[in-house]
């Protein structure tokens, strides 16, 4: 690293991450200063602790919501999805259950498609799966207005609990409430909410704070999805 | 939800992405997105342009979140340093300076309220920012100003406040001395 100083006290080098980090530099200049920072780590640093310097900055700077459909555009701009996916590879455990998590589910399946029949024409059903586990089997009882959610192969998080979401084809979630790994839920379904409760509208699981997400979205990974479909 | 979880919430779900979670990339974008596209938006003052960054920015932060360390870095600085390098790159490679209006020395003054924003930054840290940006002479804090919010090269400034570029480079760096020294106090 050069170590010529400025008239004023500063390295020379301090001074030019200054300059790239505040975005006064062009063309060649520029590039160079963009390629010696992905070579060199000192400088590198340098830039990284004016970026720190200057990012405060940027509280002044109004938030918009950006439309949805970047998101759509970055979500399809993504690799294909793996199998391998983070969450589910660190938890090698749930693969020995996976035998008995999903006889257990068929059973809760056949139960409810039995509590079904004696209400065919109103009854919605999801499994809910992610990582090639089947987690929540839900029903819906649209005049009745409420979801019941059977845990089937959920393995409860010590820091975290689950949170059921509604996504209509309009694509955005809406929260329907907390679900237990112990035990079966029954949830209130507001009539707003079962008019999207159709065919095709999807249940999703993620993972939210105790209490739930207080934001409207979802905040933690969606661990799970599923369809819903008529009995 | 307060300050901090919500800056350890961004951290972790960044740490989560390199694994290949895409809810986790998710999870970033909307916590992120709405300041990432108005800093796009502030620098490129367009709106397609600045949807498209706001794209890259997200792609690159699915490529890039194993370059992200927690211990070095806020996960909004880092994020903001992103969003506000692609921006100056697209400004850059289009050629057109939207905001490029001359700039008095008397009307340097911010263009929302100082503070009004900063529910993904410490305010201490803004504060004190603040602090010493108020203490450089008004045509170094405007010079500052012009590019870090409006993506303007020396060369710009030099015209936008009407004086040789060499000028506009000594205000610059002086301006820049005079910070550092101040945050380090």
């Amino acid at each position: 690293m050069s170590d010529t100083l400025d008239h004023s006290g500063l390295p020379e080098d301090d001074l030019l991450a200054a300059e790239l980090a505040l975005g006064v530099l062009e063309g060649a200049e520029r590039t160079a200063a963009v390629q010696r920072a992905a070579r060199d780590r000192a400088f590198a640093l340098l830039v990284e602790a004016w970026e720190q310097r200057l990012a405060p900055w940027a509280a002044e700077i109004r938030e918009v919501a950006p439309p949805p459909e970047v998101w759509d555009r970055i979500s399809s701009a993504l690799p294909a999805e793996t199998t391998r996916n983070g969450l589910w590879h660190s938890l090698n455990f749930w693969r020995g259950l996976s035998l008995a998590s999903g006889a257990l589910a068929a059973a809760c399946l056949a139960g409810l498609i039995y509590l079904g029949t004696l209400a065919p024409r109103q009854a919605l059903v999801a499994t809910i799966e992610g990582g090639g586990q089947r987690h929540f089997v839900a029903t819906i009882d649209s005049v009745r207005g409420t979801v019941a959610v059977v845990p089937a192969a959920f393995s409860a998080d010590a820091t975290r609990v689950p949170e059921l979401w509604l996504i209509p084809p309009d694509g955005r979630p809406r929260a329907l409430g907390l679900l237990r790994a112990d035990q079966t839920v029954v949830l209130a379904l507001p009539p707003e909410l079962a008019t999207l409760a159709k065919n095709n509208a999807v249940l999703a699981v993620s993972l939210e704070p105790p209490g739930g997400s207080t934001t409207g979205l979802p905040t933690g990974p969606v661990i799970a999805t599923g369809k819903l479909t008529s009995l | 939800m307060d300050l901090d979880s919500n800056r350890s919430l961004i951290a972790a779900a960044l740490n989560r992405i390199p694994a290949g979670d895409r809810a986790a990339l998710q999870t970033v974008y909307r916590l992120t997105s709405a300041k990432l596209f108005g800093v796009c938006l502030r620098i490129l003052g367009e709106r397609a342009e600045a949807e498209d960054v706001l794209q890259e920015v997200y792609v690159t932060v699915w490529r890039k979140a194993a370059d992200f360390d927690a211990n070095r870095a806020s996960p909004m600085t880092w994020l903001i340093a992103l969003a506000r390098n692609r921006s100056i790159d697209r400004l850059r490679a289009t050629r057109v300076n939207r905001n490029m209006a001359p700039i008095e020395g008397a009307t340097d003054v911010p263009d929302t309220t100082a503070g009004a924003d900063t529910a993904l930054e410490s305010v201490q840290e803004h504060a004190r920012l603040h602090g010493c940006l108020d203490g450089l002479a008004s045509h170094e804090r405007a010079a500052l100003r012009g590019a870090f919010f409006d993506g303007n090269t020396y060369d710009d400034l030099a015209k936008r406040m009407n004086v040789p570029l060499g000028t506009m480079k000594s205000w610059i760096r002086r301006a820049m001395i005079k910070l550092k020294a101040c945050l380090e106090q």
